[in-house]
């Protein structure tokens, strides 16, 4: 049997093996040109996180002030500055950084790494050579956390690298909702966040996942992300993005294992000025009637540049799932790339599907609006935020009222 | 003669002329609607009928190439299509554009708020038989019917001191029609017996909403001219009669 030692060992080689391999999709970022930022000191008391962070991670969704979230984690750079769970959860579950989480529990070392491939490209190797810090989420059995946990990364370094492991489990049964607000302090910052999350979801487990993402515009941002799913298991995501950045590159995977999981990954991109962003979902069939949908809502503007990227992998007759692309260009130097894939191995009954569209906001449309007494620019942020459906559940009304605005800015644009 | 400045007109069309992608559909229209009146517009597919009311309401695509359009005296001719609304013109189309993500409901809240009317959004609903619609997507699974009622549940909501309806009955089922037709009839305060303002112009092809609303006078439009006025209701026995090529006759 393998050791943790062994285990451990072997990762490292693997990683030194791909410290320098280049992610399959998206341009690559010198990593030497960033640093790792130094450690920051724990807060016990809520009081002290600064108000101009507060501001950050609420913008980002997540709501310091807010006391009834059961469980909250915030991360600044690579350190966890601060955790709370409620009493009254305890016993329910678990939130406190990933550090920690593996002094604690030593038998977490089997969730380690074992979802991502840690020689997946030189981000993932990144993550398991350098210091890492993230959060650990563990909701017990048949337990069911309705108000929403919420973690936040936020980087408060100029040209610093976010280096972020997280894990989350979720044992049979057990239920949860969890928004993820990441987020520079700054809009002019340049910085790179590197995320590995490794999701386990029990048979009947259910998770809602809303992660919201608010960079500096210098800023280049690669998640890794893999969800393993149990029987009769749920999981939905939501990511937002509607600043500009760099770039982004980030192809999420689902893989259901269980028989009935469901899984639904969802992306809500505002893309504008110079980003470029290659974003997507992809879901592995495996068990016998599991379904899931990979859906994007892309808007690119000014000189942005999108990847819509879905994937569907079938290796079961009575799977099923659909893709579905929609896009607007909002300008002539934007560009929108729709990349659909469809596979099915040696199961002829499975049923993938996929819809895509890249076509302008219908003039009919926002002539009927304007027949009912909307100005133009009203006209069309309403379309714009109709087809993106933003409303999303259990963010705060701050952020609420920031996303329109964002959109109402953006789509001024289209006039 | 003249009458667009005359006191107590709702709206006047002198002379229009309107092109659509440079075609030239409607020919030299004449019509007055004062305060309180409603009118009706008959008339061939194909006539022009929509075009005229897209015309009045200033959707972009329907040129004005000649004469004019005057609301409570006022020319709108060249005013955008908002400024119309926010003027009191409404109208209630034909066929509902898809808008993903915006709801009935969104939307509706979005008019009382431009319009600033108190009715209440709950109320004109279940008046409407709409409530079950308010979490649709405009456009989205609505029946014909249903799309009719959901374009009258605006207008209620605007409360246009002009309306214009496209065709109130079409799509409709015999129980709804007379559901339609008291609707109207509060919308253009037909039970009201003094001050009487609001007045409208609808498009009808059937003639069924006449027995439900007392419109004032009927206009039949034929290859982009108004070729004959009248009691809407003998018009309308005239052409079910004798086809609207009589109607040409009466031109002459």
């Amino acid at each position: 049997m393998i050791t943790q030692e062994d285990y451990l060992q072997t990762l490292k080689e693997k990683a030194e093996s791909a410290a320098d391999k280049p992610a399959a999709l998206g341009p690559d970022v010198d990593l030497s040109q960033f640093y790792l930022c130094s450690p920051q000191e724990r807060i016990e008391n809520p009081e002290e996180i600064s108000p101009q962070l507060r501001e950050v991670a609420l913008y980002a969704g997540v709501d310091l002030n807010n006391d009834k979230t059961p469980g909250v984690y915030l991360q600044v750079d690579r350190s966890a500055v601060y955790q709370k769970m409620q009493e009254a959860f305890k016993g329910k579950m678990e939130i406190m950084s990933v550090s920690e989480a593996l002094k604690k529990y030593p038998e977490l070392w089997q969730y380690w790494w074992q979802l991502v491939p840690v020689d997946t490209d030189k981000y993932t190797a990144f993550a398991e050579l350098c210091p890492a810090e993230g959060y650990f989420i563990r909701v017990f059995a048949n337990q069911k956390i309705e108000f929403p946990l919420q973690t936040c990364l936020l980087l408060s370094e100029d040209s610093g690298i976010q280096n972020v492991h997280n894990l989350i489990i979720l044992e049979e049964g057990a239920e949860a909702n969890l928004i993820t607000g990441c987020a520079s302090a700054r809009e002019d910052q340049a910085g790179v966040h590197i995320g590995v999350s490794e999701i386990y979801l029990a048979d009947r487990a259910r998770m809602n996942f809303t992660m919201i993402h608010n960079w500096g515009e210098r800023f280049h941002v690669r998640p890794r992300t893999v969800v393993k799913m149990g029987a009769n298991s749920f999981f939905n995501n939501t990511y937002v993005l509607l600043k500009p950045l760099l770039s982004l590159q980030t192809f999420p995977k689902a893989i259901l294992e269980g028989a009935g999981a469901n899984a639904t990954f969802r992306s809500i991109i505002l893309a504008n000025e110079d980003s470029y962003i290659d974003v997507g979902s992809s879901l592995v069939l495996r068990g016998a009637g599991s379904r899931g949908d990979s859906i994007s809502r892309v808007c690119a503007s000014d000189r942005a540049q999108v990847f819509a990227r879905g994937k569907l992998v079938s290796y079961h007759d009575q799977a099923q799932a659909h893709l579905e692309c929609k896009g607007i260009l909002f300008s002539r130097e934007a560009s929108i790339v729709s990349v659909p894939e469809l596979e099915v191995y040696g199961a002829p009954q499975s049923r993938l599907s996929h819809e895509a569209a890249v076509g302008p906001i219908e003039q009919e449309a926002i002539n009927y609006l304007r027949s009912r007494g909307l100005k133009k620019d009203e006209a069309l942020s309403l379309i714009t935020r109709g087809f993106l459906n933003v409303d999303l559940p259990g963010i705060p009304p701050a952020l609420k009222k920031y996303i329109d605005q964002i959109i109402q800015v953006t789509s001024k644009d289209l006039m | 003669m003249n009458n667009f400045m005359v006191v107590g007109v709702m709206l006047c069309l002198d002379k229009l002329k309107v092109a659509v992608e440079d075609k030239v559909i409607l020919k030299e229209i004449n019509l007055t609607i004062a305060e309180g009146e409603i009118h009706v517009l008959l008339g061939p597919n194909g006539a022009g009928k929509t075009t005229l009311l897209m015309a009045i309401m200033g959707m972009p695509g329907v040129q004005v190439i000649g004469g004019g359009i005057y609301f409570q005296g006022r020319d709108i001719t060249g005013l955008e299509l908002e400024e119309r609304a926010q003027l009191g013109i409404g109208m209630a189309f034909q066929k509902m554009p898809q808008i993903p993500g915006v709801t009935l409901r969104t939307l509706g809240e979005l008019i009382i708020e431009k319009h600033g009317q108190d009715g209440s959004l709950a109320e004109t609903a279940e008046r409407i038989n709409c409530t079950y619609l308010l979490d649709r997507n405009i456009g989205f699974g609505f029946s014909g019917g249903e799309a009719k009622r959901a374009e009258l549940f605006q207008l209620l909501l605007q409360q246009p001191l002009f309306s214009m309806v496209d065709e109130p009955e079409s799509g409709v089922d015999l129980d709804n029609i007379a559901l339609v037709g008291s609707v109207l009839n509060d919308l253009f305060e037909r039970k009201q017996v003094k001050s009487k303002k609001r007045a409208g112009l609808i498009i009808t092809h059937t003639g069924h909403i006449l027995d439900y609303l007392n419109a004032d006078m009927g206009h039949v439009l034929m290859g982009g001219k108004i070729v004959c006025r009248g009691n809407p209701r003998d018009l309308l026995s005239d052409i079910q009669r004798s086809g609207y090529e009589h109607c040409l006759r009466c031109e002459s």
